[in-house]
């Protein structure tokens, strides 16, 4: 059995990757819930800014935090513009996840053609500074990560709940019909949601950079991960997927401390399955 | 004011009004009454562009709605209390009240508009933060009827408010719907409750398998026989 | 007759001599010099052409997209390097035991799956990806493999052919067309037909009697079978094995990516998308291309999925069956229009049989006692009792919400009742699944119709008549379906699509299907709303056959006229209560029932004019 230290030392990792994950996922989970679209590129754009992100660092010298003011409105308009085609096609959710596969594939292959596959790291100062409590160390990366999860999460939340903006769009989510009839106009709110799903992603990918070491195959070793941690929660939610996430993150990350790493995916595999079986049939 | 010139509405792929002619003054109570499976709610669905009129026009003061997309009807003075309630269940009364007021002039004033609903329904002043959901049917339908009247309509469309209600509240909505039309708002109501629906209107359509088979002064409907062949075969 | 899919006789003629060619070229070819780069590259191919093809038995077919092929094949890699190296099994049974070790693991799965309604679409997507990754990581951190991967150099493999290259050569050509006669098979024949329907509209297929769980278990376990035998045979050419390579989620996508794009709704389907991807994938060997085809790839499949959702095979065969009506119209002139009207209907209309002046002393087809139906606190229905005489037509009125609907979805069994007693010719069976009622001789049409969109017209009716009744062949129920269209008037529309139908035609398809089960009593709801007067006096000419061929019917309707003319008896409901039975003249005038419909206020429309 590891030290209590260790163990501390392995729950302030489950923290971070948790947020990672909850950061992934609020931008999938936003789009499955509201725009009904299963969007496999999120992990593309996800690591396309991370790559971006390691870019602008090491050919010139943009810092990270920087980088994200840059990334995030370029990959809205990114998003946007995606959902703008999809949006002409009527495609089922499980079409969409379908097609952003491809979507996927392209962009997979694309970072390697520019970038090879060699595993890429940014250098970065942020992983020299450290903070020290006790015995546990936690790199200012793995803290902006955290930090930026709640806060994108609380503005997400702020927007839905709270502002005009967000009410229609839950409104035109629960019924676009009737929605339509009070003069919502569901088509531009889906264009502005899925920008907002953009945005997330290039924060995500930042984190990413910041904290990992780059390949472009690694788009799709987060897949299973993230989406048990979507689905753990409700869907259109904003505080879910960083709950569901740091649930995962924890017990994966005290699994590996106490077993060994290679144990840690039957965590998540497995609290997929039993959450799939078990919660609630749904419509 | 509103004005429907040989409209013919298809349900997906299948027809289900032909020759539609029919109009509504301002200021008018005008009801539509037939059985079921005639084409009430198809008729009320095209007026608010929820179905595509495949012949024929829809005017409003002149101007044509068919073609235009759903979401630019509510501005021109239109607003719907839908078959069923439909209300955003998951929100509160308040917000789906804050929903029917989403145009900018209606916007602009909804502070008021909410405060002038909240007095002609008490009960919805009452659970103004419950979720929509867990409402009875006669409160969803005051705040379905509410949430129309935050749109500041010159026209309110009303299908089949009386559906599933218990008899005293049914009252109650009608009287409602009457104070409404007496404040200048016109009002078109469809329903299936013939008796209710001819004492409070001044005019009446008659629609059977997807036409209009008579209209006219309320009281002289009343007497028509086309009715009771309609409803009761006889 | 047109030549889309027909699943009583398999097309001999052009199509099984060009496929006889081909594969008595490719079983040449390698005797003929073909060189060794092109036998790897042919092995790839039939490498993909089994796995793909394998997951479409249970993913194309029913519907039921798996995530998870990457675990069956990876089952029988590990299969082989467990079998042949660590417990010295020989070729064919370590290839044969592993694909039953991956059969056990999809029955494994499907028995807690398919069960759960819930799980169906993106949840058995996820879980059959997750049950890839729990596998992967069990293997890795137990003594099957542990870490550092198996070595497979030793095991010998069979010398088939010219040269090493060939033995894989000939064994993947083996195993592809193997899989792809079973896929063909399959295809055609009843289970076949079920899965498809299953695809459509699970529920239906279900109440239609079509054994969902089995097909679905059955389905599966072949599908990872090939795939467990693939991937043993997969481990020889490779011979060294890894979990990061094996369970990767390559595998998956992949042959999810090539059926999809060749078109899963068809056996031929994935064998078309295999091919075309693997040599795309091939045709750009140096480093730079490699990535910009791989670019390619996922543009075309997303262009794919949205512009041409039936895939490259189904889109073709679209095609040609547009041509070929396209050409039947012309040379025939003005066979059929939209509108086609179903007045050439066989025969003359029977004069309307004379009606038993007692009713009381004819046998009772269906009794109702008492039935009440509880949800949540409403009384949707609340003690009615109903009498159906043998060779009656009963109308059963109401206003909206009186409790019609609930009460066919009773007694049909899709809601078992809170209380009372539903006996079918002396049966009870209140509570009984759908499936088994409808064995016992009711059928029911639906009032928005409900029709498997995959199936031709012809193909949902015969649906109904193998999964329906008793069990016929394949050719009994072909010609026994053709009968029930030419009853309803659609035996020129027996090749169409339920989509290439009007209103009036998808109804009558719905009193088709429903009639092919040939049922003791059959309950229609609002059959008529949406016809023209034209066609509702069709409609009721047609109800009266059905009924003096010895059918009892309730029916559910609004349409009055017709009402008044069909009906023996009218039972009326409100609010879920009986108001009023007897005869249809005196039921409309009583006052009770004027009250229901008109309200209040109209007393004075009961006085007879």
């Amino acid at each position: 059995m590891p030290s209590l230290n260790l163990l501390l030392q392995a729950l302030a990792a489950g923290v971070f990757m948790g947020a990672l994950y909850g950061l992934i996922g609020l931008g999938l989970g936003l789009g499955w819930g509201i725009l009904k679209q299963i969007n496999l590129a999120h992990f593309a754009w996800v690591f396309l800014s991370a790559y971006l992100t390691y870019d602008f660092k090491t050919r010139w010298g943009i810092d990270p935090l920087v980088s994200l003011l840059i990334l995030v409105p370029a990959f809205a308009l990114l998003a946007s513009l995606l959902q703008a085609v999809l949006a002409k096609f009527a495609i089922t959710p499980f079409n969409s996840l379908m097609a952003t596969f491809g979507i996927s594939v392209s962009v997979e292959a694309l970072l390697q053609l520019v970038w090879s596959a060699d595993f890429r790291r940014m250098p970065s100062p942020y992983d020299e500074m450290k903070f020290r409590f006790g015995g546990i160390i936690v790199t200012y990366s793995e803290s902006i990560t955290v930090v930026l999860a709640v806060l994108v999460c609380a503005w997400v939340s702020w927007m839905l709940y709270k502002t005009d903006v967000g009410r229609c769009v839950r409104a035109a989510a629960e019924d676009a019909d009737i929605a339509q009839a009070f003069g919502i106009n569901a088509r531009q709110l889906s264009l502005g949601l899925a920008g907002v799903c953009g945005g997330l992603a290039a924060c995500a990918g930042v984190c990413v950079a910041l904290t990992f070491t780059l390949a472009p195959s690694q788009i799709f070793a987060w897949i299973g991960v993230v989406f048990a941690v979507v689905m753990m929660g409700r869907l259109a939610s904003a505080w879910a997927p960083l709950f569901a996430g740091l649930v995962v993150g924890i017990s994966e990350s005290l699994t590996m401390a106490i077993t060994a790493p290679t144990w840690a995916p039957l965590v998540s595999f497995t609290l997929l399955i039993l959450i799939l079986l078990l919660r609630r049939g749904h419509d | 004011m509103l004005e429907l010139q040989n409209v013919h509405v298809n349900y997906g792929a299948a027809p289900a009004l032909w020759e539609v002619s029919m109009s509504i003054l301002p200021k008018e109570l005008v009801c539509v009454i037939g059985p079921n499976g005639a084409g009430k709610t198809t008729l009320i669905n095209a007026i608010m562009g929820l179905n595509r009129t495949r012949l024929g026009s829809i005017l409003w003061d002149g101007e044509d709605l068919t073609g235009l997309p759903a979401h630019r009807l509510c501005e021109r003075g239109l607003a719907l209390v839908p078959e069923g309630r439909r209300l955003y269940g998951s929100m509160s009364v308040h917000e789906n009240l804050l929903l029917g007021a989403v145009h900018p002039k209606a916007r602009a004033k909804r502070a008021d508009t909410l405060e002038w609903v909240c007095e002609l329904f008490p009960v919805v002043k009452a659970k103004l933060n419950q979720a929509a959901a867990q409402l009875s049917g006669g409160q969803q339908q005051m705040v379905a009827i509410g949430r129309a009247l935050m749109a500041l309509p010159q026209l309110l469309l009303l299908d089949e408010p009386s559906l599933g209600l218990a008899p005293s509240i049914v009252s109650e909505m009608f009287n409602v719907i009457q104070t409404i039309n007496r404040g200048g708002t016109s009002v078109l109501l469809v329903e299936q409750n013939v008796s209710r629906a001819l004492a409070v209107s001044e005019r009446t359509y008659v629609l059977e398998n997807g036409r209009i088979v008579s209209s006219g002064p309320s009281d002289v409907i009343a007497s028509q026989p086309e009715i009771k062949k309609a409803y009761l075969g006889l | 007759m047109t030549e889309g899919p027909q699943p009583w006789r398999p097309q001999w003629g052009m199509n099984t001599v060009i496929t006889v060619m081909v594969f008595a070229l490719l079983v040449a070819a390698p005797y003929w010099g073909l060189p060794n780069y092109w036998q790897s590259l042919l092995y790839m191919v039939f490498f993909w052409v089994t796995l793909s093809t394998s997951w479409n038995l249970l993913s194309g077919y029913s519907g039921y997209f798996s995530f998870g092929h990457g675990a069956f094949f990876g089952l029988g890699m590990y299969g082989m390097a467990t079998f042949a190296t660590k417990l010295n099994f020989g070729f064919v049974s370590s290839v044969l035991l592993s694909g039953v070790v991956a059969a056990v693991l999809a029955l494994a799965v499907g028995a807690v799956v398919f069960r759960l309604k819930k799980i169906r679409g993106e949840s058995f997507a996820l879980i059959t990806l997750a049950v890839t990754f729990v596998l992967a990581t069990l293997i890795v951190n137990t003594s099957i493999d542990g870490g550092p991967g198996v070595y497979l150099m030793g095991v010998q493999t069979p010398a088939l052919g010219p040269s090493a290259s060939s033995s894989f050569y000939y064994l993947g050509l083996g195993l592809a067309a193997v899989c792809l006669l079973v896929a063909r098979f399959l295809f055609f024949s009843k289970a076949g037909l079920g899965l498809l329907a299953i695809h459509d509209d699970e529920d239906v297929a279900q109440v239609h009697g079509v054994p969902t769980f089995g097909l679905k278990m059955a389905a599966f376990a072949l599908s990872s079978f090939f795939a467990g035998m693939m991937g043993s045979v997969h481990a020889l050419y490779v011979s060294y094995v890894t979990v990061g390579e094996t369970f990767n989620i390559t595998v998956p996508l992949t042959v999810v990516l090539m059926s999809v794009l060749g078109g899963v709704r068809h056996w031929a389907g994935p064998m078309v998308g295999a091919v075309l991807i693997t040599f795309l994938l091939n045709a750009f060997t140096d480093g730079a291309s490699a990535l910009i085809g791989r670019i390619a790839i996922g543009l075309i499949l997303t262009f794919s999925v949205l512009l041409m959702p039936k895939g490259i095979w189904g889109s073709f065969q679209a095609w040609r069956k547009a041509r070929q009506k396209a050409q039947h119209r012309a040379g025939s002139q003005g066979a059929d229009s939209q509108s086609t009207p179903l007045n050439h209907v066989a025969t003359k209309a029977p004069e309307a049989s004379v009606q038993p002046l007692n009713w009381e002393r004819e046998p009772v087809a269906l009794r109702v006692s008492g039935l009440s139906k509880h949800f949540a606190g409403i009384k949707a229905l609340d003690g009615v009792d109903l009498t159906l005489y043998q060779g009656e037509i009963l109308g059963l009125l109401g206003p909206n919400g009186s409790g019609k609907s609930t009460f066919i979805n009773v007694v049909t069994g899709h809601f078992s009742p809170t209380s009372g007693v539903i006996e079918l010719a002396g049966v009870g069976c209140a509570g009984m699944p759908s499936h088994q009622i409808r064995r016992l001789g009711v059928s029911r049409t639906y009032q928005i119709p409900r029709p498997f969109t995959g199936l031709t017209v012809l193909q949902n009716v015969m649906l109904s008549s193998q999964y329906g009744v008793s069990s016929t062949t394949h050719e009994q129920a072909r010609i026994q379906a053709m009968q029930w269209l030419e009853f309803t008037g659609l035996a020129s529309k027996a090749d169409d699509l339920p989509d290439e139908l009007n209103l009036h035609q998808r109804k009558f398809l719905e009193l088709a299907r429903a009639l092919a089960a040939k049922p003791k009593v059959l309950l229609l709801d609002e059959v008529l709303s949406g016809l023209t007067p034209g066609e509702i006096d069709v409609a009721v000419q047609t109800i009266r056959r059905i009924r003096d061929q010895g059918t009892s019917i309730v029916f559910v309707e609004h349409v009055m006229s017709a009402v008044m003319a069909l009906s023996d008896h009218l039972l009326v409901l409100d609010q879920g209560r009986v108001i009023a039975y007897g005869l249809p003249q005196a039921v409309m005038r009583q006052p009770d029932v004027v009250k229901a419909y008109l309200g209040e206020g109209h007393a004075e429309l009961s006085l007879p004019n």
